[in-house]
C-alpha cells in the first residue's frame, strides 16, 4: 500500500501547495484558515448530548492544531488533514461550515462515498479521539471527561511533559 | 584514544546479558546504542507518545527499511515511509526489552534438530542446530534467575526439562478470568499452563515487584519489575564501574585493518553529527537481526567484498520472523458464566496462560507436523486503539451519538480475551536482508532490505491452532470470536541471517556465534538462529548471549 498515493488519489484539487508547505507559519496560517471547517466536522462527529463528551467541550481543534505542529507528527498526513477539508469545502462550494445538521449528515456521507473521503473522516476521526483520549496534558480530555465518560484510565505513572521531552 | 576490551553495537536483549557478564568478569566494555536513555522514573504510561508517534522509534523519514513483497507474481519494493509499515523496535537504551510483554517460554529440545527429527520441507532452509537444548539449559535457567522470569512449574508433556525444581518468582497476580478460561480448558480436555512471564511479582534488588498499571506491553516499566535489559543487566553492569554506555551514538560501520579482526568502528552522536572512531579488542554486534546483517554487509571492505563474514554468502539470508496470528472474543456482562463481572472488569492483573497442548501434533487424520504455542491475555488496554476499533458498521464509519453508545457499551460491558499463535516461519529463500541499491538513511548509510515471504506451512499450521483456540473461547462464552492468521512478518519477532553452524561454508557464525572469517567479531543477538521455535525469541535471545558472553570471557583470559 502506497500512503502518498492513497492520500493524494481522489483529490478533485490533486497536489495543492500545502504538499509543498515548509514554514512553520505558513502551515500555521493555512491551519487557521481551515479550522472552521475542521471544528464543524469535529463537531458534527462528536455531537453534543452524546455518551461521550463533545468536540467542542474537549478544544479538539486547538489539539488537532498542536499535535500536528510537533516534530514526531508524519508530515504527508498533516498535509493531507488540510487537503481533505479544502476539498470537503470545494464539493460543498464553501457552504459546508454553515449547513445544518441534516445537510452536514448528507454531505459528510456523500463524502464518504469517495476513497479519498472515507480516508479523511476516518483520519479525522482518529485524531480527534487521540484528543478525547489521551492524557489531559495534550489539551483535550479536559478533566480526564474522555476517560470517565468509558470509565476508563490511563495508567500510573501519568506524564508530566508532553512526547516524553525529558 | 582508550581501546576497550569489548565493544558491543546494541544495547538491547543481548547486548546487555554480554556487557553484564564482561563487566562482572572485570573487562572494560563499551555499549553503543542508537537511542536516547530513558530511566526508569522518566517512563510514563503517555498512549500517545509511546504507541501512536514514533518517538522510541526513528522517524520513518529518517531512517527505514524497503520491504519486497510479492504483488501479482512480481517483487515490490516499498519504502516504509511510504507505507508506515515501521520495522524498529524500540530504538532506547534496552532496546526493544524496555517494552516487550514479557510473555516467554524456552525452546523445546526437539526445536534444536527440528531437521532431524521432521526431516525436510520442501521449499524451506531447514536444518539442525550445532547445539543442543543441553547445552543452553544452564544459560535457561541464569536468564530466569537474573533477569527476572516469574511462574509455575507445571507438568506437561511439550514442557522442557528443567535443572531447577521450579522458579525463583511464583507467578504475578491473576484476573478471575483465569478460573474461567482453567475451567472451559479443562472440559475440553486441553492442559492450561501458567506463562513465565519477565515481571517480577516479588521484589529483588534495586527493583520492585510489579505494581499492575494495566499498560504493560509497549510501555516501560515504572518499578523495575520487567525484566529489561536496561534494569536487569546495564544497571549491574554500570554499577561495577567497567561499562561505558554510549547512547545517541550510531554505528556507520565496522573497520578492519587486517583481513581477520576488526580494529574499530566508526559511529556518528546522534546529537552532534560529529563522527569518531571506537576501538577495541573485540566486537560484539547486536543490534536486532535484520540492523546486524545490515551493519555487517555495510561494513564491507576490499578484504570483504560481500560484507564483512559472508565469505559463506549467507550473511542476511534465512532471516525468519514467527509464524501465527492472533485471535479475539467478547466476554459479555450479561452472559459472563463462572465469575463476576466487576471481578473480570479489574483492571492491572495479568491473564498468564498459554496452551503448548499444539507444539508437536502427532494426530491419527491431522498427520505429523511441528505446530506451535499459543498465548492467551486481554487486549491490550490502550483506550485510544480500542476506542477507534469501534469506528465502522456494515463498512461505513460510525459517528455522532451511535459513536457514544457504542463507545461506552464496549469499555464498561464488556472485556475482549485474546490469543496470539506463535508457530515456526520456516526459513526460504524469499526471506532475507540485503542492502538497498538507492535507499539511504539520514546517515548516509544504505538501509536494508527486506524480502518478507513466508512459507505456506505457517499459515496452514496457523490455522490449525488459531481454530483450536477459537474453541476455547466459545467454551468461555465468549461472542463475536474472530482470528486473523496471516502470512505477513510480525516485526518485533525478528531472527537469523547470520546462522551459526559448524560448517564454514554454509554459516555465517560458528557455535559460538563468532564470526568463522573475523576471529575478534561475535554477533550475539538473534541473528544466529537457523530455526526460531514456536515462542517468543526474547528468552532464547538473553540465554544465548550469556552463553556467548561466556566464551568470549575464556576468549579474553587466553588473550590475556
Amino acid at each position: 500500500m502506497k500512503r502518498r498515493r492513497f492520500l493524494i488519489l481522489g483529490s478533485v484539487l490533486g497536489l495543492s501547495p500545502y504538499m509543498q508547505a515548509k514554514e512553520v507559519s505558513d502551515f500555521e496560517k493555512r491551519f487557521k484558515k481551515l479550522a472552521p471547517t475542521l471544528s464543524a466536522v469535529q463537531e458534527h462527529l462528536f455531537p453534543e448530548g452524546s455518551n461521550i463528551p463533545s468536540a467542542k467541550s474537549m478544544n479538539v481543534t486547538q489539539f488537532l492544531f498542536e499535535t500536528m505542529m510537533h516534530k514526531s507528527f508524519d508530515k504527508d498526513i498533516k498535509a493531507f488533514v488540510l487537503e481533505g477539508a479544502k476539498e470537503l469545502e470545494h464539493r460543498e462550494k464553501g457552504r459546508f461550515i454553515s449547513m445544518t445538521d441534516q445537510e452536514k449528515e448528507k454531505a459528510l456521507r456523500a463524502y464518504e462515498e469517495t476513497n479519498y473521503g472515507r480516508n479523511w473522516l476516518s483520519r479525522i476521526m482518529t485524531l480527534t479521539m487521540e484528543g478525547l483520549f489521551s492524557d489531559p496534558i495534550y489539551g483535550s480530555n479536559i478533566q480526564e471527561a474522555g476517560w470517565q465518560a468509558i470509565s476508563s484510565y490511563g495508567g500510573l505513572p501519568r506524564p508530566t511533559t508532553r512526547y516524553i521531552e525529558l | 584514544m582508550s581501546v576497550y576490551d569489548v565493544v558491543i553495537v546494541g544495547s538491547g536483549a543481548s547486548g546487555g546479558a554480554v556487557a553484564y557478564t564482561l563487566c562482572q568478569a572485570g573487562y572494560k566494555v563499551a555499549v553503543l546504542e542508537k537511542g536516547r536513555l530513558i530511566k526508569r522514573e522518566e517512563f510514563s504510561k503517555d498512549e500517545l507518545a509511546y504507541c501512536r508517534r514514533d518517538l522510541v522509534t526513528p522517524n520513518l523519514f529518517d531512517e527505514y527499511h524497503t520491504i519486497e513483497e510479492k504483488v501479482d507474481g512480481e517483487w515490490i519494493t516499498t519504502p516504509t515511509y511510504e507505507s508506515g509499515w515501521s520495522f524498529w523496535n524500540g530504538n532506547i537504551v534496552g532496546g526493544s526489552s524496555n517494552l516487550m510483554s514479557g510473555m516467554l517460554h524456552r525452546m523445546h529440545p526437539d526445536d534444536f534438530r527440528l531437521k532431524s527429527k521432521y526431516g525436510e520441507i520442501e521449499g524451506a532452509n531447514v536444518v539442525d542446530w550445532p547445539i543442543s537444548y543441553e547445552e543452553l539449559e544452564p544459560y535457561y535457567t541464569l536468564t530466569e534467575e537474573l533477569v527476572g522470569i516469574s511462574g509455575r512449574v507445571d507438568k506437561h508433556p511439550f514442557e522442557p526439562p528443567r535443572s531447577t525444581v521450579d522458579f525463583t518468582q511464583p507467578p504475578t497476580k491473576e484476573n478471575a478470568v483465569v478460573k474461567l478460561f482453567d475451567k472451559s480448558c479443562q472440559s475440553l480436555g486441553i492442559t492450561p499452563l501458567v506463562t513465565p512471564r519477565a515481571v517480577l511479582s516479588k521484589d529483588k534488588p534495586g527493583r520492585d515487584a510489579c505494581y499492575y498499571s494495566n499498560f504493560c506491553g509497549s510501555y516501560g516499566c515504572s518499578s523495575g519489575a520487567k525484566g529489561s535489559s536496561r534494569e536487569a543487566l546495564l544497571k549491574p553492569a554500570l554499577a561495577t564501574g567497567n561499562l561505558t554506555l554510549l547512547s545517541n551514538t550510531y554505528v556507520k560501520y565496522l573497520h578492519t585493518d587486517k583481513k581477520d579482526e576488526v580494529s574499530h568502528a566508526v559511529v556518528v552522536d546522534t546529537v552532534t553529527g560529529k563522527e569518531k572512531k571506537i576501538k577495541g579488542k573485540i566486537f560484539v554486534v547486536a543490534a536486532q537481526a535484520h540492523e546486524s546483517a545490515r551493519l555487517l554487509l555495510n561494513s564491507a571492505n576490499a578484504y570483504h567484498p560481500e560484507g564483512l563474514g559472508n565469505s559463506s554468502g549467507e550473511l542476511g539470508k534465512n532471516l525468519i520472523f514467527s509464524g501465527g496470528g492472533s485471535g479475539q472474543g467478547e466476554l459479555h456482562k450479561d452472559s459472563l458464566k463462572h465469575i463476576k463481572f466487576k471481578e473480570l472488569m479489574t483492571t492491572g492483573l495479568f491473564v498468564n496462560r498459554s496452551i503448548l497442548d499444539w507444539y508437536f501434533i502427532d494426530h491419527w487424520w491431522d498427520g505429523r507436523f511441528k505446530g506451535g504455542s499459543v498465548e492467551f491475555m486481554f487486549e491490550h488496554q490502550n483506550i485510544i486503539s480500542r476506542a477507534r476499533k469501534n469506528g465502522y458498521e456494515d463498512g461505513k464509519l460510525v459517528w455522532g451519538k451511535d459513536l457514544g453508545e457504542r463507545l461506552v457499551s464496549r469499555f464498561t460491558e464488556q472485556k475482549s480475551i485474546r490469543f496470539e499463535v506463535f508457530n515456526d516461519w520456516l526459513p526460504n529463500d524469499n526471506c532475507f536482508v540485503s542492502l538497498d541499491p538507492v535507499h539511504k538513511d539520514k546517515f548516509g548509510m544504505p538501509v536494508g532490505k527486506l524480502r518478507v515471504e513466508g512459507h505456506p506451512q505457517d499459515v496452514k499450521v496457523g490455522n490449525y491452532i488459531a481454530k483450536k483456540c477459537e474453541k476455547v473461547l466459545e467454551e468461555m462464552g465468549a461472542k463475536n470470536i474472530y482470528s486473523a492468521i496471516s502470512s505477513a512478518p510480525p516485526q518485533n519477532l525478528v531472527a537469523g541471517g547470520c546462522r551459526f553452524g559448524n560448517d564454514p561454508k554454509t554459516s555465517v557464525l560458528n557455535k559460538y556465534c563468532r564470526s568463522h572469517d573475523v576471529k575478534n567479531l561475535f554477533v550475539a543477538d538473534a541473528s544466529f538462529m537457523p530455526t526460531g521455535g514456536s515462542v517468543a525469541y526474547t528468552w532464547t535471545i538473553y540465554a544465548n548471549a550469556f552463553r556467548v558472553a561466556d566464551h568470549i570471557v575464556e576468549a579474553l583470559k587466553k588473550r590475556a
